[in-house]
């Protein structure tokens, strides 16, 4: 393999970052060799996007040095890392979808000649980058719409490389793809490496390194805690680097109420993104769903809320067969879900706290089922308030005004008002304060006391650990092994990574 | 570990600043417009300037009409609420079409007033399911439904009678609709006022205020308006909240076909789309009204305010314009106003993160 | 033909002609054969070149918005700035005489800056096009009204017979108003498909903010389409002229922009921008007078027509939405 004295490509030392307050990296060093494929691992939160961004040029480091073919260099913005030859490929392609794939490579950037765009010379460049990755040539003149996802990733590498990239970043390339199409992703990065171009590569899916990394760099709460040939650490070892010593959690232990499964599920699949799924949730229990972006975990908890209903499987709910065919359906069936994407899918941006709470429970808080009752849509929203501890000076405020924990609480009375029988939580405390954290952690603990069936879905790992009394764990699209509360980090994590040697 | 991140402070509540208040919040703002309208024509009237006196006898005649606009203007707010690009350019062909119904109900197959009034209504209601369905159910975009089913209904309503108005007797007679009464009680001292607002104008305005106010209707309307993902995900019925808007629109475009009726004393097939149309101005009234046309935000009050400083600033450019100067300076007046609270909330947009 | 060409050269573009052009193309065709077969008098040339004449001024304006739409935006105000541009024609040309070179640049200028005015209110104003063409659409008719003062423009000298439905009109049979517009047409749509700049017009109706990003300049792109719809709406208001009578009323350009709209909608150019192609505008606007043309011919009731424009809007728009609802489900 490589000398080490050779000069790397890029090297990064002591490299800090705060923002406010946080620390979100310090003192982070990151080699990259040529022609090699660089692996950054943590867990959320541990500082990699942070560390990318900054190679990227989309944030500046506070202190630390970066060289660039062993002379120091400044990234300033983006426009100076991508002058160097750094490319990046972000998870979600940033492509137009009306144009074709060779229009999208060269946007901004036409060759011209005599004025029109010289679509030869477009195409035949487009075509040894096409070659080069090993894609079909054909795809140069597709109208990018018509590609599928993966296809649409591969696109987005072609792109991020025609700019003569000599580092190229992948973050999370894996997470939104099938195996065949991760294999074929790693056809193109063992291509890419042989032509001399360095890839630092982020993924969860600790596995998958061992078929496409030379190296791993581990990071853990913003520090680097080392870089290793891929070849002397097994995924265990990896995810023990990644968890570190596990700090003893004064967790009390909680007796889970005997009793039949309120929420059951036997062999739920949706084509294409999970199948044979089996889950069940007795009452006053709260069990996690633990699994990687894109392990189909939050698919999981969408169909058992009508969103994306499963194509075969049985869902039963106290007992009784139930299909959710929409969200108005599954919260009949006394199913209530806090959806992931808070922004998104949670929040009714300019609109108050009580409107945000209400909304879906309108039927209960009116007269007559036509008017809403106001004074009890008032005491409803005050009474969640204080049960949630939401920080605001009156219910009349808008959340869009809010941060993200208090926010996320409002989001959560909503599910609360009619109490249900099952309560699932996709990703219940993400980009949300510690302190609120905490919090909502709490009001969980409570909720399953008063007997509710608690279904987290989450890929926050010591979430999962704090407030679980049953871990199921999703790998692949469907459940495998299942874990008890006193589970330790690095086999939960080694399981949902894929680390069964 | 990292320190905690402290919770932000707000920022000692700075005293009220007006320009803040103006920018985003468009009810004050219009109510001082109306103020300066109104005065700047008090003084023109005083100083000789008009051709007829400004005055509250004149204003309030003047509000008549303020009953087709102000009821057409809440119905494209309801349409607009209701998010994903709605609009409802068909307003003005539905009033052609709904008002054709209505003069051969009432004025040729003699239905009693009210039962003609009542198929209007619901034949409009009628109509606005179409550009519902296509909208909220098949997912066009409503600026192509409405688009399609305006030229589709404006040809019917011309095609159904024979490019005839309809103006039988009982029609004729229906122009006392029209006239201004003295109100009970208070009248000595209040001008009188044109019998429309009474009869069509304020039930409409209380009902929809009601409507989007009060009921669990209106509240699933502002959520699917501001965030229609987060509404599904919310359970809440989308479409059929969506279909509906396009429904009340129809049923209250059928209402104005009456009014409109009324007012020409005969059922013209180009009433509603004549020159301009009316969905132009209708628009117009809404978005000056504060309502975005992104949806989720908008109330009565300013639809309403909007009607009156454009009816207002209307009447007094008549009166001070000599001919038909006067119906072209009110078209600028429109443009104008338009077109600044446009780049005002632009603005507002960009300074303060959105008006109210 | 291998002799010639050493290698075959790679297809390297997208098909030239989208498969909702060839439908119009083949609605056209079979409504002209069924208006031939019924009545006899439509596939004359007494028939054919006033429709031609007809279509042109939609069209071309159509070219216009379909590049509007494209970059996701929308022009309302063209009905207005037709009112504009053929009074301020009409009244060079009774008051000055001035020459049909000259009434053409001074119809072009105006509606240049009526464009002018919409693009910097758009693009530099960030308020959504519909609401402030409602606005200047407004403010157009107010400028329009003015500038005809009291009633008609009386006594227009025939200048512009060169684009009108007369002798002077047409070479070799074919009117010179089609003739312009199908020329502007072909020429739009080299622009829109081979250039650096016509590209990005559509990278911005995609993704206006990636396109920013891209090192597209946004702003004066966006201006750039509104300017264009602006000088060929000068252009258009000429035909417009040279098609009417010596008298010009009030009522002129009034609804055109619905009816310019629709031809770009029936054409196939997607309202959400990003998509669009300028030849199935010109075939859309081909198609909506057919069938106006037709109705009359078969003695129907001209207005009858505005109903089949409705239903070419809801079939060509549906049949879109059906189409992509079945490429998103077979994902």
């Amino acid at each position: 393999m490589t000398q080490e004295n050779e000069t790397p490509r890029l090297r990064l030392t002591a490299v800090s970052k705060r923002f406010g307050a946080v620390r979100a990296i310090q003192h982070a060093d990151l080699t990259v060799r040529a022609g090699q494929v660089h692996a950054l691992v943590g867990e959320n939160g541990a500082g990699k996007s942070t560390m990318i961004k900054i190679v990227a040029g989309a944030e500046q480091s506070d202190t630390g040095e970066i060289e660039w073919d062993g002379s120091p260099v400044r990234i300033g913005s983006t426009t100076d890392a991508i002058a160097l030859g750094i490319a990046t490929v972000y998870q979600e392609p940033q492509l137009f979808p009306e144009l074709t794939v060779a229009e999208n490579i060269f946007l901004g950037k036409e060759i011209k000649s005599r004025g029109k765009v010289d679509w030869s010379a477009q195409n035949t460049k487009v075509v040894e980058l096409l070659e080069l990755l090993g894609l079909p040539a054909k795809y140069a003149t597709a109208t990018v719409g018509d590609l599928s996802i993966a296809e649409q990733q591969q696109v987005s590498i072609a792109k991020a490389l025609s700019g003569d990239a000599k580092v190229l970043i992948l973050d999370e390339p894996s997470a939104i793809l099938t195996d065949a199409e991760i294999e074929t992703l790693f056809t193109v990065v063992r291509r890419l490496t042989a032509s001399g171009v360095s890839v630092i590569y982020i993924s969860h899916r600790l596995d998958e390194l061992f078929r496409i990394a030379d190296e791993v760099t581990v990071m853990r709460d913003g520090r680097t805690i080392g870089t290793y040939p891929i070849g002397e650490l097994s995924v265990r070892q990896i995810a023990h680097l990644m968890v570190g010593e596990e700090l003893s959690d004064e967790r009390p232990h909680r007796e889970v109420p005997e009793g039949p499964a309120v929420l059951e599920l036997h062999g739920l699949t949706r084509t294409g993104k999970f199948r044979d799924v089996d889950v069940s949730v007795r009452a006053g229990e709260i069990v996690a769903l633990y699994g990687l972006v894109g392990s189909g975990v939050s698919e999981i908890a969408a169909s058992c809320y009508g969103i994306e209903p499963a194509t075969s499987g049985i869902i039963k709910i106290n007992g009784s067969e139930q299909k959710p065919r929409s969200p108005e359906h599954a919260q009949k069936l006394g199913i209530a879900l806090l959806p992931a994407n808070r922004k998104v899918e949670g929040m009714f941006g300019f609109q108050s706290i009580a409107f945000n709470i209400s909304a879906g429970h309108l039927k209960l808080l009116s007269k007559l089922g036509i008017f809403v009752d106001r004074g009890r849509e008032k005491v409803v929203a005050l009474d969640m308030i204080k049960r949630l501890a939401v920080r605001t000076p009156h219910e009349r405020q808008p959340i869009s005004a809010m941060s993200g924990g208090n926010a996320q609480k409002v989001v959560l009375a909503r599910q609360l008002v009619e109490r249900p029988k099952v309560l699932i939580l996709a990703e219940p405390t993400q980009g949300v304060d510690v302190g609120a954290k905490e919090e909502i952690h709490r009001l969980i603990t409570e909720l399953a006391e008063e007997g509710t069936a608690v279904l987290v879905v989450t890929s926050d790992l010591p979430e999962a650990l704090r407030i679980a009394d049953r871990i199921q764990v999703v790998r692949g699209g469907t459940t495998t092994e299942e874990f008890g509360p006193d589970a330790k980090q690095v086999d939960l994590l080694a399981a949902a990574a894929g680390g069964s040697e | 570990m990292t320190i905690t991140e402290a919770p932000p402070v707000k920022a000692q509540r700075k005293k009220p600043d007006l320009a803040r208040i103006f920018l985003t919040q468009r009810i004050p703002l219009l109510a001082v417009l109306i103020v300066i309208v109104v005065v700047t024509f008090f003084i023109n009237d005083a100083g000789g300037y008009l051709t007829a006196p400004y005055d509250f006898d004149y204003m309030s005649a003047s509000l008549i009409s303020a009953v087709p606009l102000a009821m057409l203007g809440l119905a494209e707010m309801l349409v607009i609420l209701s998010g994903r690009g709605g609009i409802d350019l068909s307003v003005g062909a539905i009033v052609s079409l709904a008002g054709m119904i209505f003069g051969f109900a009432y004025g040729e197959w003699g239905w009693p007033l009210w039962l003609a009034i009542i198929a209007t209504a619901g034949f409009g209601a009628l109509l606005g399911a179409v550009n519902g369905f296509l909208v909220s159910y098949i997912g066009f975009p409503a600026l192509i439904a409405t688009l399609a089913t305006f030229y589709a209904y404006k040809s019917i309503a011309i095609v159904i009678n024979n490019q005839q108005p309809i103006s039988t007797e009982p029609i004729q007679q229906l122009f006392s609709l029209t006239r201004s009464v003295e109100l009970p009680i208070i009248g000595q001292y209040i001008p009188d006022v044109p019998l429309g607002i009474f009869t069509f104008l304020l039930p409409t305005v209380v009902a929809v205020w009601l409507l989007l106010a009060r009921t669990a209707y209106g509240r699933r309307l502002y959520g699917i308006g501001t965030n229609d993902v987060a509404a599904r995900w919310a359970g809440l019925p989308v479409r059929d909240t969506r279909f509906k808007a396009y429904v009340y629109a129809g049923l209250i475009s059928g209402l104005v076909a009456v009014v409109t009726v009324a007012q020409f004393a005969s059922a013209r097939p180009d009433a509603g789309v004549s020159g301009n149309g009316m969905a132009l101005p209708a628009i117009t009234i809404a978005v000056l009204g504060g309502v975005a046309i992104t949806g989720g935000i908008g109330r009565v009050a300013g639809v309403v305010l909007a009607t009156l400083l454009i009816v207002w600033l209307n009447a007094g450019i008549l009166l001070a314009f000599v001919g038909n100067e006067g119906s072209q300076y009110q078209l600028l007046a429109l443009g104008a106003v338009l077109v600044f609270a446009a780049l005002l909330n632009g603005l507002t947009n960009r300074k303060y993160g959105g008006a109210q | 033909m291998s002799l010639l060409k050493e290698r075959t050269k790679p297809r390297v573009l997208t098909n030239p002609v989208t498969g909702q052009e060839i439908v119009l193309v083949g609605v056209i065709a079979v409504l002209w054969v069924a208006l031939a077969v019924s009545t006899p008098a439509f596939l004359t040339a007494g028939s054919i070149q006033p429709l031609l004449v007809a279509t042109a001024p939609i069209a071309l304006v159509g070219v216009g918005m379909t590049i509007v739409i494209i970059t996701g935006g929308i022009d309302v105000s063209v009905g207005g700035a037709i009112m504009v541009c053929s009074v301020i024609t009409a009244k060079a040309l009774v008051g000055s005489g001035v020459s049909l070179g000259v009434a053409v640049l001074i119809s072009l200028l105006a509606g240049g800056v009526l464009g002018l005015v919409n693009g910097v209110l758009i693009a530099y104003g960030r308020v959504h096009a519909i609401i402030i063409t409602f606005g200047t659409a407004n403010i157009f008719m107010f400028l329009g009204l003015q500038i005809f003062g009291s009633g008609t423009v009386n006594g227009i000298p025939a200048t512009l017979a060169f684009f009108g439905r007369g002798e002077d009109g047409r070479t070799l049979g074919i009117p010179h108003a089609f003739l312009v517009t199908i020329l502007i047409t072909a020429a739009c749509w080299w622009y829109l498909r081979h250039t650096a700049g016509g590209r990005h017009f559509y990278a911005i109706g995609g993704d206006a903010q990636a396109a920013r990003l891209a090192g597209v300049r946004v702003q004066r792109r966006v201006l750039l389409a509104y300017v264009i719809t602006g000088l060929l709406v000068g252009l258009a208001s000429c035909f417009v002229i040279a098609q009417g009578t010596s008298t010009l009323d009030q009522s002129v350009g009034s609804g055109k922009e619905l009816a310019v709209i629709a031809a770009v909608v029936i054409g196939g150019t997607s309202i959400m921008g990003g998509r669009g192609s300028v030849l199935g505008t010109l075939l859309g606007a081909l198609l909506v007078q057919t069938v106006s043309s037709g109705v009359t011919q078969l003695g129907w009731r001209s207005q009858l027509s505005d109903l089949f424009v409705g239903i070419f809007i809801i079939v060509a728009v549906g049949a879109d939405l059906l189409r992509a609802r079945a490429r998103r489900s077979s994902r």
